[in-house]
């Protein structure tokens, strides 16, 4: 069996690395992509201590986030796509109104 | 031992799609390495004797949700479109935050390094996280579907509205 805390330092490090993405670029695809991969490491770290700690609540967890992630790509996307329409681009910096 | 060997490997097969998605400048190459990342997590997740959710994993979040944002990425047919005036204070502040804050959660999380693997089997198949799914959690369950709902409704209102300009000149022309 391999430890938990294996699984928790590599849920950290692609949190991390989510974090970074996010920080960093401005496509907004590609931060709304690293924020799935935060979303993951996340549902990792609920899988580690589901098992850590014999409990089936972190797994039902898990089940539900996969469900909102879906919910929040479709949204977000479809803002991406109107984003598109109004200017032209997906860069971030370019979003800087509610309402036009 | 067998089980160490495929989480290194998988882990860094993890690790380097995930940088993969942050460096890359093609989206389409960023989506289809997060799917590599996806698939390797669904390893940790069989691992971590939970195949019901590995399954899932590779089904909704592989399957599913990157198909959407290949799909999204292939529609504004952004491969082209190039970060042109990157900022070097950004850049800066942004690697060293997300450093700063990567060596703090390991640090924090080492301190599990003694915790004490439970003895005894753990019995997380399908039935035993559906039973449960079904039965202390079924309102919530209930309520992931209204989401849902909801969410198809907004995409479609968000996305399916044309700009202002144009639907006027539609409505001129329609009669």
């Amino acid at each position: 069996m391999i430890p938990t805390h294996y699984f928790l330092i590599l849920s950290a490090i692609l949190f991390t690395i989510g974090v970074c993405g996010v920080l960093t670029r401005r496509n907004g695809i590609t931060i709304f992509m690293s924020i799935e991969l935060m979303v993951n490491a996340v549902n990792l770290t609920f899988l580690a201590y589901a098992r850590q700690f014999h409990q089936l609540h972190g797994m039902i967890f898990v089940f539900f986030v996969m469900a909102i992630a879906a919910a929040e790509a479709a949204v977000g996307l479809a803002i991406f796509i109107s984003l598109f329409h109004h200017r032209e681009t997906i860069d971030v910096d370019e979003a800087n109104l509610m309402h036009w | 031992m067998l089980e160490f060997i495929i989480f290194f490997v998988f882990a860094a097969i993890a690790v380097i799609f995930a940088l993969a998605v942050i460096l890359h400048r093609n989206p389409v190459v960023g989506a289809l390495s997060l799917v590599g990342s996806f698939f390797a997590l669904a390893v940790m997740y069989v691992l971590l004797e939970a195949p019901f959710l590995a399954v899932l994993q590779i089904i909704v979040y592989a399957g599913a949700i990157m198909v959407l944002f290949l799909f999204v990425i292939m529609l504004l047919n952004l491969q082209h479109v190039r970060e042109e005036h990157t900022r070097p204070v950004q850049q800066f502040l942004g690697y060293t935050g997300s450093a700063l804050f990567g060596i703090a959660i390991v640090y924090y999380l080492a301190k599990y390094a003694a915790m004490q693997l439970p003895n005894g089997p753990f019995n997380a198949d399908a039935r035993a996280v559906g039973v449960e799914l079904f039965q202390a959690y079924i309102f919530p369950f209930e309520m992931v579907s209204i989401l849902l709902l909801a969410a198809i409704v907004g995409a479609l209102l968000l996305s399916g509205r044309l700009p202002a300009k144009t639907r006027a000149a539609e409505t001129e022309v329609a009669p």
